[in-house]
């Protein structure tokens, strides 16, 4: 299947300074797509491109097929978006706020009555449905903004920062409730900082820094991707012999082996889920006595880290 | 802004100047007046959409409004109805009580004249938002509104025939007659009955100015509304 969205060197200059550099990603149907980087990565620009809001200063891209410069109407009518800072008509209240975004979007008078309520209770804003948007925390008003995109169930979604100032019970709902979206056939752009929420909710991760797209693939494989990635520390009864440490470094996906204390060794190896049965097995045929085993998986932030030198914490704070 | 500002005030004290002291006593004037006081005041109130455009452009609404799935020619025809009907609301009180003062002769042409003065009030607004977009900057647009009300308002039948306006100064009399403001005035006196001053032998001819005048501001607001929002640089 052709991906859905293609975008090739997509770029935006505000004056002198680029806030996208050469994008260049594809989308697959179906899936969920994760940008992730620190603020001004460029992520937002991005969407607004290619929601057709702004024109590109550089490159396309496809939309279903059409050109965001060229079919814009066309591009328009297979998306939704949710903003990161709602766009709230501010003169209304929330239920006025979706029921207006569902009727634009062809909702019928009736399926709206129905998918209004069932949106705002899902999001647990009906009990607010007539306050004014003024009155609203922050939370609230990301919420009302996701509704839009719930209710109009587009071809394709995108999401920018869609659980920022959202509570934890919050989050997880509404990570639920855009993988049921997808799992009914929207494809989704998911915009974000936070590794936790690309790291469980996108099928693919898009790493962006300073405009620019550095690496594009599954969690698990850009976390593989981590030569020596995976941390292993193992802490046996007594001293290893110097066989065992032998038989550990045999192993091709262990990098490197060092002993840490007396009778601790720490390992540095890729695809820690696979190797550490067979390293349990070769070290019980060695009579080897394990008395404790930790193990940490790289996170998407040590990803990052590979690709910039910085932490997603630091590339914030130095972040414009 | 500055040299903006000094137009517009002396275009006020000049007009002013020159036909009030021609403010002579004019058969049914006070019916004449009624009349045209409805016109500015659906004009002032259909200007108004323009501000909303700088009240959204402030809460991001523009990008909202921008990504939905609808064609721009839409979007602007919507908002330009939209800020039109809602003047017709607001004004829509005092165009009753100047029909209560004038009295309909004709009905038929009332509603002719009720017709054109819709497309007016939405030619008004297109061309506010139409401004709007182009100025992006509140300020600016506040003076320019108060320019075109002094030239276009001021300079039209709404107060005074056209004959008065004429003999003020020949330019303003050339506005006055190329001038929408004129066109909606003369139309709803017409409707309404108030034959004795009339400006135009045909009332055709102000309704076909009308149309033009709506037509217009759709076209170039379609176009701008796109380009120029979808441009940025708004502040
Ligand atoms: N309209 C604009 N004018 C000037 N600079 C902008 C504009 N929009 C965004 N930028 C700049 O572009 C960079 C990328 O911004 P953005 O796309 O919002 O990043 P992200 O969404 O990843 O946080 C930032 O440095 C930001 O300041
Ligand atoms: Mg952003």
């Amino acid at each position: 299947m052709p991906p859905i969205i293609r975008i090739e060197n997509l770029t935006k200059k505000f004056g002198n300074f680029t806030a996208v550099d050469h994008l260049n990603l594809e989308v697959e149907e179906g899936e969920i797509l994760g940008l992730l980087g620190p603020n001004g990565a460029g992520k937002t620009t991005t969407i607004l491109m290619l929601a057709t809001v702004i024109r590109p200063t550089e490159g396309t891209a496809y939309v279903g097929g059409y050109d965001v410069r060229k079919n814009p109407d066309k591009v328009r009518e297979l998306l939704g978006v949710a903003f990161q800072e709602p766009k709230l008509l501010w003169v209304s209240t929330p239920w006025d706020v979706v029921n207006w975004h569902a009727k634009v979007c062809g909702l019928s008078t009736q399926e709206r009555k129905q998918r209004v309520r069932e949106v705002l209770e899902a999001l647990d804003m009906w009990d607010y449905r007539h306050r004014s948007v003024h009155a609203l925390s922050g939370g609230m008003r990301k919420r009302v903004e996701i509704a839009k995109v719930l209710i109009q169930r587009p071809k394709i979604a995108i999401v920018d920062e869609p659980t920022a100032q959202i509570d934890v019970v919050g989050k997880h709902k509404i990570w639920r409730m855009l993988r049921e979206l997808c799992d009914s056939g929207t494809t989704i752009i998911l915009a974000t900082n936070e590794l936790y929420e690309a790291d469980v909710l996108s099928d693919r991760v898009g790493i962006m820094h300073r405009g620019r797209l550095l690496v594009c693939d599954t969690p698990q494989k850009l976390k593989d991707s981590i030569v020596g990635g995976d941390v292993v520390e193992i802490q046996f009864e007594v001293e290893p012999s110097p066989k065992i440490i032998e038989s550990l470094d045999q192993f091709k996906e262990v990098v490197k082996v060092i002993r840490t204390k007396a009778s601790t060794l720490r390992l540095y190896l890729n695809k820690v889920e696979e190797v550490v049965p067979k390293i349990m097995s070769t070290l019980m045929m060695e009579g080897a006595v394990v008395s404790s085993i930790r193990m940490s998986e790289p996170s998407l932030d040590d990803v990052f880290a590979h690709y910039t030198g910085l932490t997603l914490e630091e590339a914030q704070k130095g972040g414009r | 802004m500055v040299i903006m500002r000094i137009i517009w005030f002396a275009s006020q004290i000049a007009f002013f100047g020159l036909i009030a002291s021609r403010m002579v006593a004019v058969e049914d004037y006070f019916r004449y007046y009624v009349g045209g006081l409805s016109v500015m005041t659906l004009y002032s109130a259909a200007v108004f959409i323009g501000f909303d455009i700088y009240e959204e452009a402030e809460h991001g609404v523009f990008e909202y409004l921008l990504s939905l799935p609808v064609t721009r020619r839409q979007l602007v025809l919507g908002r330009s109805i939209g800020g039109g009907l809602r003047a017709f609301i607001y004004v829509g009180p005092l165009i009753c009580i100047s029909l209560y003062v004038i009295g309909i002769v004709n009905p038929l042409n009332f509603l002719l004249a009720l017709f054109s003065l819709f497309l007016f009030a939405f030619g008004v607004s297109g061309m506010s938002i139409t401004l709007a977009v182009v100025i992006k900057s509140s300020d600016r647009f506040d003076i320019l509104m108060g320019v075109l009300d002094a030239l276009i308002v001021r300079l039209s039948t709404a107060m005074y025939p056209l004959s008065f306006v004429k003999e003020a100064n020949p330019i303003y009399g050339w506005i006055a007659n190329f001038n929408p403001v004129t066109y909606a005035a003369e139309l709803f006196r017409w409707g309404a009955g108030v034959e004795s001053i009339l400006s135009f032998e045909n009332p055709l001819l102000p309704l076909l100015g009308i149309v033009l005048f709506f037509g217009f501001f759709m076209f170039v607001g379609i176009v701008l509304y796109d380009k120029s929002i979808e441009g940025g640089g708004w502040r």
